[in-house]
């Protein structure tokens, strides 16, 4: 369903996500809670970018990194996620601008929340519940509000067209507004969403994305709204935003702190700068080397592995934090058997792999496309010692499947960098020993058309994950789920093309369960269902690398996905 | 003398023959003694300097597929037992060692020489076939365009203007997500190396002709009017005999001195076009995707850094050096 | 006079219309969809309808007919209409009427609308052309003069080790590919050593002549290196050829000081020819400094190009090859029609 995903996966990073922070390497990232009690009010803080941001319209974001920002800043949620650095609290979703974390009914169909008091727009006017309402409306517009995650789109509860769409289409037009009224209703300050099917984690959801941020009606200019913000948080827009410049935020003086808590928002520096255009390069040589324009910055640009070595030297100024996501391999079910599939991934050197993209600070080798910490993650038997690829077992397995040797195998990869071509170049090494005929295939600008055709002429591919919310339920179903994925003219996430009865009725059974329990259960099984098929090759769990400037108290949290946390930072 | 120099940003293709104006200037004086050309040459010290270097160039260049054959270079086996835990060459000046004179290249740990090495020879041939092309339809045009005159000259007149106002880096960029897909899908050349090869050598001829039109167009023009054409058509010479050999004989001078400044220029674009990512990608090495990874290591790795680029800059300077060498040469009566 | 003037301009516009017809033809002679190609990277069978739907593009049809020359052809017209009278979009009618609050106007002369961006292509152009317009400025700046003041050095120690010298080591930065001059420039002079402020385009608005200026120097020096050889070599020859024509020989046969033979004769005669290149040459680094821009990081129109092309945002790169190619024509009919005042000559031919 969520084609408008794809684009986030190619860096790696980028779908929103929570989770831990297991701090590794470099043995210095003590530094990050540390922070909270040399927090310092006031002072400039520089955010630097190095490619602009796709949107800023919250209903259109969908970069965990822009998210976690824009929440700490300008877009406050119903709920949301504490800075909290103890994973147990930073996956509570808390109070924001309801005034509670939400009350279910009706097995978990029906949602209410009552928006708090006294909480307003930064041009004083009350945040009403229509707002609410309006905001959740826009999601149908998937003409205009592109981008966005639209996980509304197939559990509010509005009856679909032929085409099995909702017949609301947004409120840009009236098709289907009564539908839409009937779904989320407004009761005074209260707030209902009622739901076509059982959503037992709406509030991780809700906390973990901006899917129902309120929207102010009158202010919607449709695909102009692209980049403005319309703040309710602790800071606002100066100006405008400037799509390959950025924008400066200020305080917003119609911001009451009392209705918000420290734990969210700290809110220290007077002022945020987003600082976009330098090149990936110049953002790591100027932090490394503490440049005065930018010792009160901070990057959202991870250390380019050439960089690393100095990095590291950095001491206090570096660290090395465990993101959510997890890179893996897709071989096309459609081509290639199960045991060719299989002898692929004995075949599969993951340490040259790692070794080509930097080295051990810039990954860790993953047994399950289930990052350790989403819950219904485990350790996945067929791909536990997966390390250096082990060229005779794979000569073993194909030979003992009768095909024809050398086995001929295409891999489509994104050729966008450097890096990219080494990484694939070393598996191509290991898998030619064992019995493969390997073409690269590099694309750009082809890149995901060609993935994404059912009938494209390629065996393996390579592709990046992270969960939206902290559930297992927003990895393996929205990749592995023939139901909605596969199409005759595309297979959306599904990009192997895998089709299992045996995995769906699974997936089926988790989205029915009535507690996490039995759904974590089911999705485990599900995950090993998915081993068992070889319907993927784990790589690796990306660790981020970051440099910052020494005015700054440096803060990274769960809810921040590994990247920094704008509510925690402050300047010295 | 003029130009011959050629730039690479945008307008970018090569103007081998100098700037249009000086054309007349350029005349090859008839039928000069090759030998006094030849003698000549050898005295010009830098200009037979160019001529060994580029002569070791071109051995090496043929050399090089035979020697990746026998293991003596191997641009593609990953050593990632050399690099750090940074995955940086271990030890001094990116890890050089008899086994690796050049280092080994970071991430990977394959062999920087090699690769040079290897690259330099898929460059030159690139660079080379390009110009061919490039020469060969300039000729056939210059000389239907200088011998016919009237509405053909001028038709080949404003397509020499019209290829002339594309800019060319920029239509290379922008043409080959395009270009390629209907290289592979309609011609069916194989998808990979020898596509982007094809659309690359295909392109820069195709941009990069118009020069040599010009050029042979006013050779001809000053050749028609001598006697052994002129005797040609009495005896009653079909007109595609007198084209092809009567003519082109004679122009044989222009095209060697045009050749030897096209190449050079061909070699700094397709680096160019690796760069922009629109050539052969890697893991086969050419010069141009060599000196793009390098490049990130420019703080880091100087060796590496330097390596591919001083390949390029050497190569260019050479057949620029000796393709002046040789229009002096062939020209006594230019300014040198 | 007036009627060459006419006629030069008239060949200028067939010459701009036929180029505009070349550009369609290659880029949609292609098996790649249009509307694919301009609907950017991640594009759904829907999203690629819409975009169709947007820009106005008519549908794939079948065979070569259909696809390879009446598509082609028909979105030229749309496109040639667009630039004479200006167009809305969504191209759709039904989009307009559906989403009236979403219609972009763009005025003549439009270049068309990029899907991938939300922007009309002057728009973008429009912000991209004064950063490509200031560095080949100042590129031009730079290397006429540093390559007439080497050329002049080089012509009058002819022969010398200088005078080799001077060549050979232009010759030698002319062949270091520009990415590696100008990243040793970034990474060395600016950032390692700190020998020079990182270079950030700041508008003249934004910063004065000053800031501006001083951004612009290394981005500069390095375009400027790819085309100071060819002037030094170019003054070089001028100089020694009109060393030895009869006027200057007069002049020195009076007794004139070398000098001043040099500056008030020889290389006069040599100025002409030199602007009228630079002319030409500025014109072409005005369709975008790809290489320079990509390395610096300038939003020009050679960076636009280049992610225009990585995100397959077919408009933007219809539009700057075409008004590159204005540039480079418009170039052309300028230095023609000044040709023709001086020489009067030339007008006849």
């Amino acid at each position: 369903m969520a084609n408008t995903r794809k684009r986030l996966l190619a860096a790696s990073a980028t779908a929103a996500l929570v989770v831990s922070l297991a701090a590794c390497g470099g043995g210095d990232s003590d530094d990050n809670d540390s922070s909270d009690t040399k927090a310092t009010k006031g002072g400039t803080l520089t955010y630097l970018l190095a490619s602009p941001m796709g949107h800023t319209d919250p209903h259109r974001v969908y970069v965990g990194r822009d998210i976690s920002n824009l929440s700490r800043t300008v877009y406050r949620q119903l709920v949301t996620f504490p800075t909290a650095t103890d994973l147990e609290t930073a996956n509570t979703p808390v109070a924001d601008l309801a005034t509670d974390t939400g009350t279910s009914s009706d097995g978990g169909k029906v949602w209410k929340f009552t928006v708090k008091d006294g909480v307003t727009w930064q041009d004083g006017k009350d945040i009403t519940c229509e707002d609410f309402k309006y905001g959740a409306s826009r999601a149908f517009a998937n003409d205009v509000i592109t981008g966005g995650p639209n996980y509304l789109l197939s559990y509010l509860d509005i009856p679909a067209d032929a085409e099995g769409a909702p017949v609301y289409k947004g409120p840009y037009t009236d098709k289907g507004q009564a539908d839409f009224d009937k779904a989320v209703t407004c009761d005074g300050k209260t707030i209902t969403y009622n739901f076509k099917k059982a959503w037992p984690d709406f509030p991780l959801a809700i906390a973990a994305l901006h899917m129902l941020d309120p929207y102010r009606a009158d202010l919607d200019k449709g695909e102009g709204s692209n980049f403005e913000i319309f703040s309710n948080g602790p800071y606002m827009l100066e100006g405008k935003w400037d799509e390959n410049k950025g924008g400066t935020l200020v305080r917003n003086p119609e911001y009451d702190p009392s209705t918000d808590s420290t734990d969210n928002r700290q809110a220290n520096p007077d002022k945020i700068i987003f600082d976009i255009g330098k090149t990936p390069e110049t953002i790591n040589q100027l932090l490394i080397q503490d440049s005065a324009e930018v010792q009160a910055a901070v990057t959202g640009t991870r250390v380019l592995p050439q960089f690393i070595a100095k990095a590291v030297g950095l001491k206090d100024r570096y660290q090395n934090v465990e993101s959510p996501y997890v890179d893996y391999l897709v071989p096309n079910t459609k081509r290639l058997s199960l045991e060719v599939r299989e002898a692929l991934a004995t075949a599969t050197n993951v340490e040259a792999w790692i070794t080509a993209g930097g080295g051990e600070k810039f990954y860790k080798k993953a047994d399950s496309i289930v990052n350790p910490v989403v819950p219904g993650y485990q350790a996945v038997e067929q791909f536990k010692d997966l390390g250096a690829g082990d060229p005779d077992a794979a000569k073993k397995i194909l030979e003992g499947a009768g095909v024809k040797l050398p086995y001929k195998l295409k891999f489509t990869y994104d050729g966008a960098s450097e890096t990219a071509d080494k990484q694939a170049a070393a598996l191509k090494e290991t898998w030619d020993k064992s019995g493969f005929d390997v073409t690269l295939n590099p694309l750009t600008d082809a890149y995901y058309p060609t993935i994404q055709d059912p009938n494209a002429d390629s065996d393996v591919t390579w592709a990046g994950w992270g969960a939206d919310w902290p559930s297992a339920l927003t990895v393996t179903a929205p990749l592995f789920d023939s139901r909605i994925n596969l199409t005759p003219s595309s297979n959306n996430q599904d990009y192997g093309n895998y089709k299992s009865d045996e995995f769906n009725a699974l997936v089926d059974e988790a989205q029915a369960a009535g507690t996490l329990e039995e759904q974590t259960e089911a999705l485990q099984k599900a995950d090993a269902v998915l081993g068992k098929d070889y319907a993927y090759v784990p790589l690796e769990i990306s660790l981020f690398n970051w440099v910052h400037g020494s005015k700054v108290n440096f803060a990274t949290t769960p809810a921040s996905n590994g990247f920094a946390d704008l509510g925690l930072i402050s300047v010295k | 003398m003029t130009t011959t120099v050629s730039n690479l940003e945008s307008e970018g293709l090569p103007d081998p023959t100098g700037h249009p104006d000086e054309m007349d200037r350029g005349k090859v004086e008839g039928k000069s003694p090759t030998r006094l050309a030849i003698e000549r040459f050898r005295k010009d010290r830098l200009s037979m300097v160019s001529f060994i270097i580029v002569a070791l160039y071109i051995l090496g260049g043929i050399l090089a597929p035979f020697l990746v054959k026998f293991g003596l270079l191997d641009p593609t086996s990953y050593h990632q037992d050399l690099l750090n835990e940074f995955t940086l060459p271990e030890g001094p000046l990116g890890g050089i060692s008899w086994k690796h004179p050049l280092g080994v290249e970071p991430g990977t740990g394959r062999d920087v020489m090699s690769r040079v090495w290897l690259g330099t020879t898929l460059s030159l041939t690139i660079a080379l076939i390009a110009s061919l092309l490039a020469m060969a339809i300039g000729t056939v045009l210059g000389i239907i365009a200088g011998f016919t005159g009237g509405l053909t000259d001028g038709v080949i007149g404003r397509l020499i203007d019209l290829t002339l106002s594309f800019p060319s880096t920029l239509m290379l960029l922008a043409l080959s997500a395009p270009m390629y897909a209907l290289l592979t899908k309609n011609f069916h050349v194989p998808e990979g190396d020898l596509a982007w090869a094809t659309y690359v050598v295909v392109f820069l001829a195709i941009f990069g002709w118009p020069p040599i039109a010009r050029l042979i167009r006013g050779q001809v023009l000053s050749i028609r009017e001598r006697e052994f054409v002129h005797a040609a058509t009495l005896f009653g010479a079909s007109r595609f005999r007198m084209y092809f050999k009567e003519i082109l004989p004679n122009l044989w001078a222009p095209l060697l001195v045009s050749f030897t400044l096209l190449l050079p220029a061909y070699i700094s674009a397709e680096a160019a076009l690796s760069y922009l990512g629109v050539s052969i990608k890697p893991p086969t090495p050419t010069l141009g995707n060599v000196l793009r990874d390098s490049l990130n290591y420019a703080e880091f790795d100087f060796v590496y850094f330097f390596s591919p680029a001083f390949a390029i800059a050497l190569i260019v300077v050479c057949f620029n050096l000796l393709g002046d060498g040789l229009r002096d040469a062939l020209d006594p009566k230019s300014n040198r | 006079m007036l009627a060459y003037v006419i006629r030069r301009i008239f060949v200028g516009v067939a010459m701009l219309l036929a180029m505009s017809l070349v550009t369609f033809t290659l880029f949609f002679a292609s098996p790649v969809d249009p509307a694919q190609y301009a609907c950017g990277k991640n594009c759904s069978p829907v999203q690629r309808e819409q975009a169709r739907k947007a820009l106005g593009y008519p549908s794939r049809g079948e065979g070569v007919w259909e696809s390879n020359i009446k598509g082609p052809a028909e979105m030229w017209g749309t496109f040639a209409k667009g630039i004479v009278k200006g167009r809305q979009f969504p191209a759709d009618e039904e989009l307009r009427k559906a989403a009236p609050e979403n219609v972009v106007d763009c005025a003549a002369p439009c270049f068309g609308y990029s899907t991938y961006s939300i922007r009309t292509v002057n728009e973008m152009v429009g912000e991209a052309l004064p950063v490509t317009f200031s560095i080949a400025l100042a590129a031009v700046i730079l290397w006429i003069f540093f390559g007439v003041l080497i050329g002049v050095l080089a012509a009058v120690t002819k022969g010398s080790f200088l005078d080799r010298g001077i060549v050979g080591t232009s010759l030698f930065l002319y062949a270091f590919p520009s990415f590696f001059i100008g990243t040793f420039l970034l990474t060395y002079i600016s950032i390692k050593w700190s020998l020079y402020p990182l270079p950030s385009y700041t508008s003249i608005a934004d910063g004065g002549v000053g800031t501006w200026a001083s951004n612009l120097l290394l981005p500069a020096v390095t375009l400027a290196m790819l085309y100071m050889a060819g002037y030094v070599r170019m003054t070089r020859a001028f100089v020694l050829e009109s060393q030895a024509e009869d006027y200057v020989r007069t002049a020195r046969a009076k007794g004139l000081a070398t000098r001043k033979v040099l500056f008030k004769h020889a290389l006069r005669a040599a100025l002409t020819p030199l602007v009228t290149m630079a002319g030409l040459d500025f014109a072409s680094v005005l369709g975008g400094a790809i290489i320079t821009e990509s390395i610096f990081n300038f939003n020009g129109l050679g960076k636009l190009a280049v992610s225009a092309n990585t995100n397959y945002d077919l408009p933007v790169l219809i539009g700057i090859v075409l008004i590159a190619g204005a540039f480079v024509i418009t170039a052309n009919i300028i230095v023609d029609i000044l040709y023709a005042f001086i020489d009067p000559r030339v007008r006849v031919g």
